[in-house]
């Protein structure tokens, strides 16, 4: 009996602190979510002056979420919301750290189509001077430069900054196919050395 | 002294007061025991910002329920034996209003002022729970036969319950005329009978109303809606009607039974409310508080209970009948 | 911490278990792998069983290819010696492509080998009960092998025309009645088929089918590669999705000389542990739900809200963390948050223990839960009930204590207990998990007095992993032993091979059946929600192999305009 009056007193208890929220309401400007903590993995956000179309984090992506268009001269790189699982993973490989994860999680749409589904951001894409196909973004290439200035002995930069311009502007393969004519410094890793 | 136009007034009027006291009534129900739960449950106020999309209250949750079965396709399984199936629902709730016009509102004696009243709004009370019984017997469903056969067991239990309670209270007044007993001044001992009277209807109303842990017959869980599986849109709609219905006369004929004078003149109407309100409150308590019985443990309890009380009553009844 | 073979493990097998073997390789983590004749396997099952009292895990085969076929039964032998786990190995050959069935043995290996039976293609002799495992009942024989590698062809002209009957219990008198519960039942909220035979309410025999949730998780994982594969690991089940990363993350670890830092032991422990916390209230809620007490539900669900907000606040999600990684996990605790979560459980603890006590000894949900659903400790031996249902029965099996995963559970830093009940019934059960969520509130608490205090690294990046490697990873999910086996690719690659996953509900859903003949038909949804069956666990796999067969594929289209003819007519 005693177990009973203790249920009743909690179920009386419970009158004057409902648990719930009226769902829309609660995110109306006069009523805010409490529950927001401060590390929620909500909607991805691209930073489309950052983001440079590498595909690091197509490759890392396990629901397939992201994905890669290349038009003409436009890389766009998309994250569709409604495939996303928020597993923070992309921001993890994201080289130059463009990918952040909000606190917003409503991604509830209408229809598929909605633009509000989709994170995109689009690129310039540089085109091959020989055979006009596009090959990488032109941030990407820039970025690289960039990089490798950073990183590379003293001792070759010239010479790699030199060789970097002659190649610059060709896809892979015309480089491949042109390689010759190029007249870049084949003995670079030599000189890294020391040697 | 009946007055035949009051009396036709009344008896067109009572029928939209009964269908909207019904639905305050299960609202409130099921505000409270929502409540109960942590929850917030169906709103009295809505959020200002709120207002544009969903309306200014929720007060009418119960009969918006019904109204949006109303415009819901009726399906009618072809196992079924039709006629029953369908005419059924409508029958039950005939049955309801009927026995609503038995039942004394405060200021409109209706027909309660007939000779025998009590036994006739018993026994539409009692039709009206057979064709919700017979209805799912004709659908050919087996959730809806095993959901029939537990709502007979427990309806016999708990019918003899609310036979017992209620002609307890007749012996003491010596009367079987409702309009009489719902008029009839208050003594100790009558007071006292329908303290006991009472708490032997209110576990009788607990099995008419499906109240847990007397709800076996529609035990999601175990046979999905028992009774009703089979059936949808309007049928279903009609079924929650009669459950309206059923919930204000069976909460009417408790205060004008062992709370007279609440309901014999349109003065009391605020108490009358008040003790409609009370009532509903014991039996949201008893609901929020307990888990479904199996089938055989309701019915030891109801015999358990029955036994006791009902000899206590008839006591009481007895003794006010012959000694008073 | 690092994670390594005992060097002297093979020798131990040797002298004290089995010495006949054909080969024996050490793995890592006190795990053998030891070849066998596949005839010798059901002797085998039955000097384990009997003489060591060593539990099957699962019994599964992996597809070689050209080479045949692999069949794998793994057992724990944690009772004999600390953390070892042996796996036997038989080769089958693909031409005649039969072992001898080990759930003659041992009942609990019969839905492992109705499923190898079904998906691969291989004939287990003298299995007891042949009917399909995820197959519908009635689904021909051929075409199943047709399915299944490719050199089993289905001619349409000499078409098996044995059909399994859909249940092996027919209505013998008229007043029986056959009860489907499910596949979509307001009882049971996942798809499954439970028949119960009723005599007015009482069950006079029980009969259960799987196979409405294909989702062949096992072959995205295999497609995906080791770091892409924890994230589809945690959504087989979106309740113990922590339990299924653990696992994931220690059976992929043993697939390489692993490190992990403390520190991130300590968070997966946390996790672990508050999942098993918000699991077991679900559990209660919806047993509270199931005997009609809405009430009950409710509160428990509220202090589950709780619970997941705490999770929220760590790990930044609810449901399926997504912070678990090869070699730690992805994000730091910080000490305030640590010390705030902290106070939060404390109060969660007194009101879980007062509220639960309120549950369980409800008169009415005492009268609805003792005595309903019994399974004795011989039954669940045989049966292979794991998790809290064999804890119930007195059994003493929790994975953590015997075959720990990769988290700190080691008895010297953490102070915890493994609760077991004596009732054998499914109010035993609702105890056992009351107690265990308050045994996980206490270990929660030391997880976050360790992660207040101190800092440190909470990854290590993993090595490769070596050609050919296998590893088992086991784990305590809520329900029960969670395993994982996995082989890594012959080929340097970074995919695996095979995996497999065997969950709790897969071995506990098994013996439902069992606990419901004589019954109550009000009691039948308690005692199928005893087991907190969890239907996505159970019908998790697709091993149908693409690699040796062509098969043809139906494109969307076509699936598209075969429903709309189907539903036409």
């Amino acid at each position: 009996m005693s177990t009973e009056i203790k249920i009743l007193k909690q179920v009386l208890s419970n009158y004057s602190k409902p648990m719930t929220l009226n769902y829309p309401s609660a995110v109306s400007p006069d009523r805010k979510y409490s529950q927001i903590p401060a590390g929620l993995r909500g909607i991805p956000e691209r930073d489309n002056d950052k983001c440079i179309g590498c595909r690091a984090c197509y490759f890392v992506c396990s629901g397939r979420a992201t994905s890669i268009y290349d038009s003409d001269a436009k890389r766009k790189v998309e994250i569709f919301l409604f495939r996303c699982t928020f597993c923070a993973h992309c921001q993890e490989a994201c080289p130059e750290e463009a990918i952040k994860m909000t606190d917003k999680f409503e991604i509830a749409v209408a229809k598929r189509e909605d633009p509000s589904a989709r994170v995109v951001t689009e690129l310039d894409l540089l085109k091959c001077k020989i055979c006009g196909t596009p090959y990488a973004s032109k941030k990407f290439v820039d970025r690289a430069y960039e990089r490798l200035m950073e990183k590379i002995d003293q001792k070759v930069k010239e010479t790699v900054s030199s060789d970097f311009k002659k190649v610059d502007g060709y896809c892979p393969d015309c480089r491949r196919a042109n390689g010759v004519g190029f007249d870049t410094h084949t003995k670079k890793h030599v000189w890294l050395e020391g040697a | 002294m009946i007055d035949p136009i009051f009396t036709i007034v009344s008896l067109v009027l009572i029928i939209p007061i009964a269908l909207f006291l019904g639905v305050i009534y299960q609202y409130f129900f099921r505000k409270l025991s929502a409540r109960f739960q942590w929850r917030v449950g169906p709103m009295l106020r809505m959020y200002g910002d709120l207002k544009p999309l969903l309306g200014t209250t929720r007060l009418l949750q119960p009969l918006y329920d019904i109204l949006k079965l109303f415009g819901k396709k009726t399906v009618v399984p072809e196992v079924s034996r039709k006629k029953l199936f369908v005419s059924s629902p409508y029958l039950s709730l005939l049955f309801a209003i009927l026995a609503v016009l038995f039942i004394p509102f405060p200021g409109m004696p209706l027909l309660s002022e007939a000779p025998y009243s009590l036994i006739i709004a018993s026994y539409l009370l009692i039709a009206s729970i057979l064709f919700t019984i017979l209805g799912p017997v004709a659908s050919g469903s087996p959730w809806a036969a095993i959901g029939a056969r537990r709502e007979v067991e427990l309806f016999l239990v708990s019918e003899l319950g609310f036979v017992l309670s209620v002609f307890s209270v007749a012996i003491a007044r010596q009367t079987l005329v409702i309009w009489e007993i719902s008029k009839g001044e208050q003594t100790l001992y009558l007071a006292l009978l329908s303290v006991t009277a009472g708490a032997l209807m209110l576990a009788a109303m607990m099995g008419k109303l499906h109240i847990k842990p007397f709800d076996m017959p529609e035990a999601e869980a175990e046979i999905v809606a028992g009774p009703y599986t089979e059936y949808s849109g309007k049928l279903l709609g009609t079924y929650y009607l009669t459950k309206v219905f059923m919930l204000y006369a069976l909460v009417g004929l408790f205060i004008s039974v062992f709370l007279p004078p609440l309901a014999s003149s349109i003065l009391w109407l605020p108490l009358y409310i008040v003790a409609a309100l009370l009532i509903l409150f014991l039996l949201t308590a008893v609901q929020v508080l307990n888990p479904r019985y199996r089938i055989k443990n309701a019915i030891n309890w109801y015999l358990k209970v029955l036994a006791i009380l009902a000899v206590v009553n008839f006591v009481i009844a007895v003794y006010i009948w012959l000694v008073l | 911490m690092k994670f390594s073979a005992d060097p002297n493990i093979v020798d131990f097998v040797k002298k004290e278990i089995y010495a006949d073997g054909l080969e024996y390789t050490p793995l890592r983590e006190n795990r053998v792998a030891i070849k066998v004749k596949p005839e010798e396997l059901d002797k085998l099952a039955e000097l384990f069983m009997k003489k060591f009292e060593a539990r099957l895990i699962h019994a599964t085969a992996v597809d070689l290819e050209v080479q045949g076929f692999e069949v794998l039964n793994i057992y724990d032998f944690s009772k004999v010696k600390e953390r070892l786990v042996v796996i036997l190995k038989a080769k089958v050959d693909k031409d005649n492509p039969s072992f001898p069935s080990v759930a003659k043995v041992t009942w609990q290996a019969t839905w492992a080998e109705r499923e190898i039976k079904e998906l691969l293609g291989l004939n287990p002799v003298g299995i007891p009960d042949p009917r399909h495992q995820f197959l519908p009942h009635e689904w021909p024989n051929a075409v199943e092998s047709g399915l299944t590698g490719g050199q089993y062809k289905f001619e349409s002209g000499s078409q098996t025309k044995e059909m399994y009957l859909p249940l092996k219990m027919p209505i013998e008198e008229s007043y029986q009645s056959l009860i489907p519960i499910g596949p979509y039942h307001p009882g049971v909220i996942e798809g499954q088929i439970v028949y119960v035979k009723v005599e007015g309410e009482q069950v006079v025999a029980a009969d259960i089918k799987t196979g409405f949730h294909h989702r062949g998780i096992m072959k995205l994982i295999e497609r995906r590669g080791y770091n892409k594969g924890v994230f589809v690991a945690e959504r087989v089940c979106g309740i113990c999705s922590a339990a299924h990363g653990l696992t994931y993350v220690t059976c992929a670890e043993n697939l390489y000389d692993a490190e992990v830092p403390d520190r991130a032991m300590y968070i997966r422990t946390l996790l672990v542990e508050l999942n098993r916390m918000h699991s077991h209230l679900l559990w209660v809620g919806v047993v509270a739900d199931v005997i009609g007490w809405k009430t009950g539900f409710m509160l428990t669900w509220g202090l589950r809200e709780r619970v997941m907000d705490i999770i929220e606040a760590i790990t930044g999600n609810r449901v399926n963390y997504g912070i678990w990684r090869m070699g730690g996990v992805s994000r730091d605790v910080s000490q305030e948050l640590a010390a705030k979560a902290r106070r939060t459980v404390d109060a969660l603890k007194e009101e879980c223990g007062k509220l639960l006590t309120l549950v369980a000894e409800h008169p009415v949900v005492k009268s609805r839960l003792i005595g309903v659903g019994p399974l004795t400790k011989a039954q669940a031996f045989d049966g292979g009930a794991v998790g809290p249902v064999a804890r119930a029965s007195n059994w003493k099996i929790d994975v953590r204590a015997d075959n720990p995963p990769h988290a700190m559970y080691d008895p010297k830093v953490i102070s915890w207990e493994v609760i077991t009940d004596d009732n054998c019934d499914t109010y035993g059960r609702t105890l056992v998990r009351v107690k265990e969520l308050l045994v996980s509130c206490g270990i929660v608490s030391q997880c976050l007095d360790y992660l207040a205090k101190t800092t440190g690294e909470v990854r290590i990046k993993p090595k490769t992993v070596p050609a050919g490697a296998e590893a088992v990873g086991l784990n305590e999910a809520p329900r029960g032993e969670l395993a994982y086996y996995m082989r890594a690719s012959e080929k340097d690659s970074n995919l695996p091979h095979a995996i497999r996953i065997r969950t709790p509900s897969y071995r506990n859903n098994a013996i439902i059946p069992l606990m419901l003949v004589g019954s109550n038909l009000a009691d039948v949804p308690v005692v199928m929600g005893s087991t907190d069956q969890c239907l996505a666990c159970t019908d998790r796999v697709e091993i149908i192999d693409e690699k040796t067969g062509s098969r043809k594929s139906l494109t969307w289209d076509m699936l598209v305009n075969l429903s709309r003819r189907l539903s036409k007519q």
